[in-house]
């Protein structure tokens, strides 16, 4: 190639990147969070049943864009993301997957766990598994809600929420959230708490703006 | 403003089920309850079997309501309220309600090396009460060490040795007649137990032998004059298999039976001891059990009525709601004195193969239909064949 076509080529890849930057927008916020719930303890009615508990994770949520188109090169998710059984707790007890993640279930305790959910979006079994053997996974292929509970703790609950966009993201334990890459125009942004609570609020994206918004809640 | 949506479904019974707890504010006080309706129908081709009463097929529902109940992290109670149609099922046609469980639990290290716990409760013996609800146990019917009865009664003493060997020849007087193991045996009593690393123990002195009927297990109706002790040691190499072996030792005649014994001996002259062994496996579909136990009984006029039973039971799950389970059992009788200068078998050895399909259509219901043959070595059978079907909600 000539270095004048190389030069053309560098500028309007340039351009093109700018334009791009340029065009996305952001939203930042906060989502008010359900106070903790204290500590629930599973029953252990009878001699010989096993374990430690640790505390659960504290409560937050899941920020998600409604209603927009997905950028020109998407790609299928093809990330792996683990959710780890500790202390017969769910670790993370919540999380955003785009549609197609690949999740696995590490167990980290010394005693069997076992993952289930009966969840429409995701139906499945994995059966009891080791510690130290290759974590089973699951690909989740269909947006929706996904309970996930050990039939061996009955206690255990975990939560995967199942996207069919690329804009997503989880708060942290105060609320706060930033989505970055979105496209401008007119939407829906939702934050999703649990099964019986979540919010929507209308968001107008502006290229190169940030927007602000915040769930207060109830 | 914000609005509110539903995402995903809601229903009734897991609402039910998040709903019935109170915690306080910080979480030192917290009380569930939840409980379990069942729904069972027995199919039997003669005269039931095992622990199952009347004379014919069989309806049983039953309610079962559990409330745990912490206070900080030491403290424990369980109570357990059944109302049904007896304890076993047709054993009160007319209808039932009782606790069948009430304890208090102290738990003094996290790590839970010591427990301490008095109250009604099931027994620390063997391995198959940890999951003996109609939700885990993934049969209908208890194996056939903690069903089947024999000859023993435990409410008067044979007059001679062929009076008691001439029961073998008739059907289970089930009002009179004992099993090796009553179900789980919710005596009273109290019992210390915990972990140790990877062992665990379990002791308890109770006031019924584990062969004792439910109208003995109630400390009103049956006091501590003739206790019986129980224990388990066991060891878990690792999360895959776990083996114990357990032993208890009491008397088993009840306070009607003390006016027909020879003259001299009391309740406590006769005991029943029983020692067992048990092993469990289980791996991503698979769980299996296995359970042995020798049991000896002292009876009076005729000397020790020895047995032994086993069983071993398999359950795999096909797919994430439907699971299979299959059960062999057998109990064989050695021989006691026939008072006649010989020796004979003191009851019918029996075996049974148990074989169960479930189905969990959600966290919250799940139906199962069993299967068995038995068959005993005598003119006289107790339900060769039984087809079982029970719809199970848990909440």
């Amino acid at each position: 190639m000539h270095m004048p076509a190389i030069a053309i080529a560098c500028a309007l890849l340039l351009g093109t990147l700018t334009v791009a930057a340029q065009g996305t927008a952001s939203a930042e916020g906060t989502v008010t969070l359900p106070k903790q719930s204290a500590q629930a303890q599973a029953a252990k009615r009878y001699a010989g049943q096993a374990g430690a508990l640790a505390a659960p994770e504290p409560p937050t949520a899941v920020v998600f864009l409604e209603g927009a188109p997905p950028p020109a090169d998407d790609k299928p998710a093809t990330n792996v993301v683990q959710v780890i059984q500790k202390g017969m707790q769910f670790g993370p007890g919540l999380i955003a997957v785009r549609k197609g993640t690949r999740v696995e279930f590490p167990n980290g305790d010394d005693f069997y766990h076992n993952v289930f959910s009966y969840s429409k979006a995701k139906r499945f079994d994995l059966g009891r598994f080791l510690k130290d053997e290759k974590p089973p996974a699951v690909t989740f292929d269909q947006p929706g809600v996904v309970k996930l509970y050990c039939e061996i703790h009955e206690h255990m609950r975990g939560t995967v929420v199942v996207l069919d966009t690329p804009y997503f993201v989880k708060t942290d334990t105060n609320g706060v959230f930033r989505l970055t890459g979105l496209p401008a125009g007119q939407f829906k942004l939702r934050a999703w708490l649990d099964d019986k609570i979540s919010y929507e609020q209308p968001v107008d994206l502006k290229p190169g703006a940030t927007a602000r918004v915040n769930f207060p809640g109830p | 403003m914000a609005a509110q949506f539903a995402f995903g479904e809601e229903d009734l019974l897991r609402r039910l089920d998040d709903s019935l707890s109170y915690q306080s504010p910080k979480g030192f006080f917290r009380s569930e309850l939840s409980g379990l309706v069942d729904v069972e129908g027995y199919f039997i081709d003669q005269r039931p079997p095992g622990l199952l009463f009347g004379k014919d097929d069989l309806f049983s529902p039953r309610l079962s309501l559990f409330l745990d109940t912490h206070l900080g992290s030491q403290f424990y109670s369980l109570v357990q309220f059944r109302a049904d149609r007896g304890f076993d099922p047709g054993s009160k046609p007319d209808g039932d309600a009782r606790f069948d469980e009430y304890l208090l639990r102290w738990t003094p290290w996290a790590d839970g090396r010591l427990n301490v716990q008095a109250g009604k409760f099931a027994t620390v013996f063997g391995k198959w009460v940890q999951r003996h609800d109609s939700w885990q146990n993934p049969f209908i019917t208890a194996p056939l060490a903690y069903e089947n009865v024999t000859v023993i009664t435990d409410q008067a003493a044979p007059g001679a040795p062929a009076g008691f060997l001439g029961r073998r020849s008739v059907a289970d007087t089930k009002a009179t007649w004992l099993p090796v193991v009553w179900g789980p045996a919710y005596t009273s009593g109290a019992s210390v137990f915990g972990q140790l690393g990877k062992f665990d123990y379990a002791f308890e002195f109770k006031n019924a032998s584990i062969s004792s009927r439910p109208t003995a297990w109630d400390a009103q109706d049956n006091g501590w004059e003739n206790p019986t002790v129980s224990a388990r040691l066991a060891h878990t190499p690792n999360a895959a298999w776990n083996y114990g072996v357990s032993a208890s030792h009491g008397s088993y005649l009840l306070p009607a039976a003390e006016a027909t014994l020879p003259a001299g001996y009391g309740r406590s002259s006769y005991r029943q001891t029983t020692i067992g062994t048990d092993l469990s496996w289980s791996h991503h579909g698979w769980q299996v059990w296995g359970e042995a136990m020798v049991a000896r009984f002292q009876v009076p006029r005729v000397g020790n009525a020895d047995t032994f039973t086993y069983f071993v039971e398999a359950k795999y799950k096909l797919t994430p709601n439907l699971f299979a389970a299959i059960r062999w059992n057998q109990q064989l009788f050695d021989t006691v004195p026939d008072g006649a200068g010989g020796a004979q078998h003191w009851d019918r050895n029996i075996f049974r193969v148990d074989t169960a399909l479930g189905w969990r259509f959600t966290r919250h219901l799940q139906g199962k239909v069993q299967y068995s043959l038995s068959h005993e070595n005598g003119p006289i059978q107790q339900g060769e064949q039984l087809l079982a079907a029970q719809l199970t909600v848990k909440f």
